[in-house]
C-alpha cells in the first residue's frame, strides 16, 4: 500500500472526481462547522480524514454526497455542482457508510435491505435480488439473509450495512468511523474488505493504525479547516504535526511497562494457568462467583460455569471477541441481572435483597456514555448519584469539584452535557461514577470513539485512580497500561484468567480467541520506524559491492569511496532514551537508488548491478 | 325487579365465586406461558439463508392466498365477529377460528403468547361485568349475606363471557393474517387496497426501530439503576422520569434524522421499493366468497337460531 515518502500528487481540476471551492457550512443553530474548504480528490484516491471530535469531518462527508448543501462555495462532482438533478443522478454513486449500522438497516431482512439501494438504481426485483446476494456472500452474510437486522451481533450489523452499499457498486465509498466497536477480528474482516474496494474511498477513523493500512492519503482538519493535505506516511511520520492537532497517538507504540503496572517477575510457564475453581476461604476477595450461570429469557446460556475472584486493589481485563458474554458478566456484578451460582461481593453473598445494593459499591461507565448521561447539566448529572446516597448539598458541591478536577473538567458545571464532546462526555461519566466513590470501577471499552488525545487524556486519569478496577476492551494498549491481570473470554465462558504480560506475549491466544492483532502489530511497528527516520546529508565514505567485469574476468568485490548525498536514516532508541538529543549512529543502512549510474573509478559493463543497499559509515 | 330471582348465599361463597376462576385463570396463564416461551425461543439452528415462510409450515393454502383478498376477508370476519349477540354462536366463531388456524399452519405458541396477551383485559370483563351489569326481568341474581348492593348478575358473565370469546376469536384470526406473509407485503397489499402508502412505511419503519428503542430504553434504564435510581412516589422520581423521557426522545429525534439521510443517501424519494408483485387470480377470489358465506352463516345463526 505504502509507497516511499514522496509529496502528495493532488490532482488537477480536470482530473478530480470532486472539487470543493471555498466550500463554507454553517449548521442552523449557528455553528460554523466548516471554513474555505478548498479540495481535490481524485478517482481511486484513498483519502483518510481526521482530526479531533467536533472538527467538521462528517460534515464535510455529508457534503461530498449531497446530504448536506454548502452554506457557500460549491462542490462539484465529476465537474458539475452536486445538487439539484445531478446529485440525484449521481448520489447512488456515492455510499456512505454510517457510524451507528442500525441508522442504516431499515429494511426488514438482510436481502430487503442490501436490495434497497439496487432497486432505487432501477434494477429488477430479481436483479435486485441477485445483486444482494453477491453482496451478502462478499461480506460473508448470505446465510443470513432473511434475519431482521436487530437480531444481529453488532460486527454483523456493520458488515450488512457495508453489503448494501457493495451492491449498488459505487464509485465512492464515504466511511465514517468504520470500525469503531469492533472486536479485532471483525475490524481486519472490515478492512480486508476495504483494501478489495477499487474505487475511491474517503474514511473517517481516530484509529490511524487502521488508517495506515488502508489509506495513502490524509487530510487534516481542524475547527472545519484543512490544516494539512499530505500523504498518510507523512501524517504518521511527523509526531509534532500529530500533536498540534490533538492526533498524536504515538504514546500507543512506546512500548514499555504498564506505568500503572506492578507486574510480578514470575518466569512465563509459572504465570500461566487455567482458571481454577476459587476458595472463598482463600482470602478477602472484593468479587467471588462460583459456577456462576446466566441464561437469557429466550434460553441462550449466555455466561456458563464462571469462577472469578478479584481481590480488593487489583486492576483486571476482560478481553474476548463480541458476544463472548463481557457484557452480560458486567451485568452480572452490577447487580442488573441475576444468575445461578455463588456470587459474593466483600464477602456478602449477594441474595436477591443485597443485589439491589450492589450500586453503592460498583460504578460502570458504559461503552457509549450517552446511555448513562440523562439530565440537563453537568452539575446534575454528577450530584445525582451523590443524592441517591444521600449526601448533603454541601458535600455534594465538595465531590462535585473534587471529580471535575480529577477528570480535567473543571468550570463545566453548568454546561448541558448533551452538547459536550465525545471525550468530555466520557470523562463526564467517569465522574459521575467517580462521585460515588465505588470499591469496583467497570469500564467498558472506555476508548470507543475518543480521538488519540481524548485517549491520552483518559489513560492519564485512569492511571492515577486507586480504586480495583475491571477493564472490558479490545484496546490491547489500554489493557497492557491499566491492567495486571487478564481475562480471556470466549462464548460465555472465561478460557485463560493470567497477567497481562504474558498474555500478550501469548500468540496462541489470539488465535484461540479469534482476536487478531497481527496487522496492528505490524502497522505499529512500521508507524514506529517512520517517526525515528530521519533524513540528512552529509559527507561519508561509501562501502558496496557488486558484480563488474575487468577485461575478461568478471566477479565482485567490495569497492569504497567518498561522497554525499540526501539519505533517510532510521534508528531505534534504547529502552531508557526517548529524547531526539543523541548523535548520530556510526553506521546505518540506506537505500542508494540510481548509484550504478554514478561516477565510478571503475567501468561498470557488467548487466547486473546489485547496488541496491549499501553500508555506509 | 319484580321478574328478578334471587339466589342467597353465604358471603364465603363469593369468595369461591371469585378466587377459584381466579387461581385457575392464573394457574393457565403461567403454564400456557411457559408453554410459549418453551416454543417461542429462538432456534439456533434455523437456516436463515431461505424466506422464512418458505419451508414446510409455509405452504398454505393462506399463504398462497392473494395478501389483498386475505386483508379484506379476515378483517370483514372480524368484524362479523364483533357483531354477535350471544355466547354460543361466539364460541362457535372460536372454532371457526380454531380451524383456520390449523388450515394455515401458524405457530401456536405465538397465538397462544397473543391470547395471553388479552388475557388481563379478558378478566377484568369476566369480574366486573356480573356485578355491574344493570338488572332486567328475568335475570338471576346470586346475593350474598343479604347485601342487595353487591348482587352476582349471571346474565352479566354470560355477556363478559361472549365478549371473551369474541376477543378470542378474533385474536385468533389475527395470527393467519400477520404471519402468513412477511409484513412489507401485507402492507404493501393494505396500501394498494387505498390505505395511505405512509401509513405504512411508518409502520414498517416503527416495527424496525421499536427493538433498537427499546434497547436504547434498557440501557439508559441501566444507567440510572447503576446510579441508584429507584423509581419513588417523589418529585424526585418524576423529575429523573421527565429527564429520562426527554433524553430518549432527543435520541430517537436524532436517530429518526440519521435513518431519513441513511435512506436519501441509498436513493429513497418518498417511495419503498415494491416488496412483492401481486396478482389476483380466480381462486383467490373463490376462497374469499367462501370464507365470507362463513362468515355470514354466522350472523344468521346468531340472529335467527337466538
Amino acid at each position: 500500500m505504502h509507497e516511499p515518502l514522496r509529496p502528495i500528487q493532488k490532482p488537477t481540476l480536470d482530473a478530480s472526481l470532486f472539487s470543493m471551492r471555498r466550500v463554507f457550512y454553517r449548521y442552523p443553530d449557528d455553528i460554523q462547522a466548516l471554513s474555505c474548504i478548498d479540495l481535490d480528490i481524485a478517482g481511486g484516491d484513498r483519502i483518510a480524514l481526521v482530526g479531533q471530535n467536533g472538527s467538521g469531518k462528517t460534515t464535510l462527508i455529508k457534503q461530498l454526497c449531497g446530504l448536506l448543501l454548502p452554506t457557500a462555495g460549491e462542490v462539484l462532482y465529476k465537474g458539475e455542482q452536486l445538487k439539484g438533478e445531478h446529485l440525484d443522478r449521481n448520489r447512488l454513486e456515492i455510499g456512505l457508510l454510517f457510524q451507528d449500522p442500525d441508522d442504516q438497516l431499515f429494511s426488514h431482512t438482510l436481502l430487503d435491505d442490501t436490495a434497497f439501494g439496487p432497486r432505487h438504481q432501477g434494477f429488477s426485483r430479481q436483479d435486485a435480488e441477485q445483486t444482494a446476494r453477491k453482496s451478502l456472500q462478499r461480506v460473508n452474510l448470505l446465510d443470513m439473509a432473511y434475519k431482521a437486522p436487530h437480531n444481529l451481533s453488532f460486527g454483523q450489523k456493520k458488515r450488512a450495512a457495508l453489503a448494501g452499499l457493495l451492491a449498488m457498486q459505487p464509485n465512492v465509498l464515504l466511511l465514517d468511523e468504520p470500525t469503531s466497536n469492533l472486536d479485532p477480528h471483525q475490524e481486519e474482516v472490515f478492512l480486508n474488505l476495504l483494501r478489495d474496494f477499487s474505487g475511491t474511498l474517503i474514511c473517517i477513523s481516530h484509529d490511524l493504525i487502521f488508517l495506515y493500512e488502508l489509506c495513502d492519503r490524509a487530510v487534516v482538519l481542524d475547527r472545519g479547516r484543512i490544516q494539512h493535505d499530505y500523504t498518510l506516511r507523512e501524517l504518521v511520520s511527523q509526531r509534532q504535526s500529530l500533536r498540534e492537532h490533538g492526533l498524536d497517538f504515538s504514546f500507543r507504540l512506546v512500548h514499555t511497562a504498564s506505568s500503572c503496572d506492578l507486574a510480578q517477575s514470575k518466569p512465563l510457564d509459572e504465570l500461566h494457568r487455567t482458571p481454577t475453581l476459587p476458595d472463598v476461604s482463600e482470602g478477602k476477595s472484593l468479587v467471588f462467583l462460583r459456577d456462576y450461570h446466566y441464561r437469557y429469557p429466550d434460553g441462550t446460556l449466555a455466561l456458563h460455569g464462571i469462577n472469578l475472584s478479584i481481590q480488593d486493589g487489583e486492576r483486571i481485563s476482560i478481553v474476548g471477541e463480541n458476544g463472548a458474554g463481557k457484557t452480560t458478566l458486567l451485568s452480572c456484578l452490577l447487580g442488573l441481572r441475576q444468575g445461578l451460582g455463588e456470587f459474593h461481593f466483600a464477602g456478602r453473598l449477594m441474595t436477591r435483597r443485597w443485589r439491589k445494593t450492589l450500586w453503592r459499591r460498583v460504578g460502570m461507565v458504559f461503552q457509549d456514555c450517552a446511555d448513562q448521561l440523562f439530565c440537563p447539566s453537568v452539575r446534575e448529572e454528577i450530584t445525582f448519584g451523590l443524592h441517591q446516597l444521600g449526601y448533603s448539598r454541601d458535600e455534594s458541591r465538595k465531590r462535585l469539584t473534587q471529580v471535575l478536577s480529577m477528570v480535567c473538567l473543571e468550570g463545566f458545571e453548568e454546561r448541558v452535557p448533551l452538547h459536550l464532546s465525545g471525550g468530555e462526555r466520557k470523562r463526564l461519566a467517569l465522574a459521575c461514577v467517580l462521585a460515588m466513590e465505588p470499591k469496583l470501577l467497570i469500564l467498558d471499552e472506555p476508548t470507543a470513539g475518543l480521538d488519540p488525545q481524548g485517549e491520552e487524556l483518559l489513560l492519564d486519569i485512569l492511571c492515577n485512580l486507586d480504586v480495583t478496577l475491571l477493564l472490558v476492551s479490545h484496546d490491547m494498549f489500554f489493557v497492557n497500561k491499566l491492567t495486571r491481570r487478564t481475562l480471556v473470554m470466549h462464548r460465555g465462558r472465561i478460557l485463560e484468567d493470567m497477567p497481562t504480560h504474558a498474555f500478550l506475549q501469548d500468540e496462541r491466544l489470539g488465535n484461540l480467541n479469534e482476536l487478531s492483532y497481527t496487522y496492528r502489530r505490524r502497522s505499529r511497528s512500521a508507524i514506529l520506524t517512520m517517526q525515528h527516520e530521519h533524513e540528512h546529508s552529509h559527507l561519508h565514505q561509501h562501502l558496496h559491492t557488486h558484480q563488474h567485469r575487468h577485461g575478461e574476468v568478471e566477479h565482485d568485490h567490495f569497492h569504497e569511496h567518498v561522497h554525499e548525498h540526501i539519505h533517510r536514516f532510521a534508528h531505534i532508541h534504547p529502552e531508557d532514551e526517548k529524547n531526539h538529543d543523541h548523535m548520530p549512529r556510526r553506521y546505518h543502512d540506506h537505500d542508494h537508488p540510481g548509484h550504478e549510474v554514478e561516477d565510478h573509478d571503475h567501468d561498470h559493463d557488467h548487466p547486473e548491478h546489485e547496488n541496491d543497499t549499501d553500508d555506509h559509515h | 325487579m319484580a321478574n328478578m330471582i334471587n339466589i342467597q348465599m353465604p358471603l364465603w361463597q363469593l369468595l369461591l365465586l371469585l378466587l377459584i376462576p381466579l387461581a385457575a385463570i392464573t394457574i393457565m396463564v403461567v403454564w400456557l406461558r411457559r408453554i410459549a416461551y418453551k416454543h417461542s425461543a429462538p432456534e439456533e439452528k434455523r437456516d436463515w439463508s431461505v424466506p422464512p415462510l418458505a419451508d414446510g409450515s409455509g405452504a398454505s393454502l393462506l399463504h398462497c392466498w392473494d395478501v389483498r383478498c386475505k386483508i379484506v376477508t379476515i378483517l370483514v370476519c372480524s368484524f362479523a365477529i364483533a357483531s354477535l349477540n350471544h355466547l354460543e354462536p361466539a364460541l362457535v366463531a372460536i372454532g371457526v377460528s380454531l380451524i383456520i388456524l390449523v388450515i394455515a399452519r401458524v405457530s401456536f405458541a405465538k397465538v397462544l403468547l397473543r391470547l395471553l396477551a388479552i388475557t388481563g383485559f379478558v378478566c377484568m370483563f369476566l369480574v366486573v361485568m356480573p356485578f355491574s351489569v344493570p338488572t332486567h326481568n328475568g335475570d338471576t341474581v346470586l346475593v350474598f349475606n343479604g347485601m342487595d348492593w353487591l348482587g352476582f348478575n349471571l346474565r352479566g358473565l354470560r355477556l363478559a363471557a361472549t365478549i371473551a370469546a369474541k376477543a378470542i376469536a378474533i385474536a385468533v384470526l389475527m395470527e393467519p393474517l400477520l404471519s402468513t406473509a412477511p409484513l412489507p407485503v401485507t402492507l404493501h397489499g393494505l396500501s394498494r387496497l387505498g390505505a395511505p402508502e405512509m401509513v405504512g412505511q411508518m409502520v414498517l419503519l416503527s416495527y424496525r426501530y421499536l427493538h433498537v428503542f427499546r434497547h436504547e430504553a434498557q440501557r439508559m434504564s441501566s444507567g440510572m439503576q447503576v446510579r441508584g435510581f429507584r423509581k419513588r412516589t417523589d418529585l424526585e422520581t418524576l423529575r429523573a422520569v421527565g429527564n429520562f423521557i426527554g433524553m430518549l426522545f432527543v435520541r430517537s429525534f436524532e436517530r429518526t434524522e440519521r435513518v431519513f439521510d441513511a435512506m436519501r443517501a441509498r436513493g429513497y424519494r418518498g417511495r419503498f421499493p415494491e416488496p412483492a408483485e401481486l396478482r389476483l387470480r380466480t381462486r383467490d377470489l373463490l376462497l374469499a366468497v367462501v370464507w365470507l358465506t362463513a362468515g355470514a352463516a354466522l350472523i344468521a345463526y346468531d340472529r335467527i337460531a337466538w
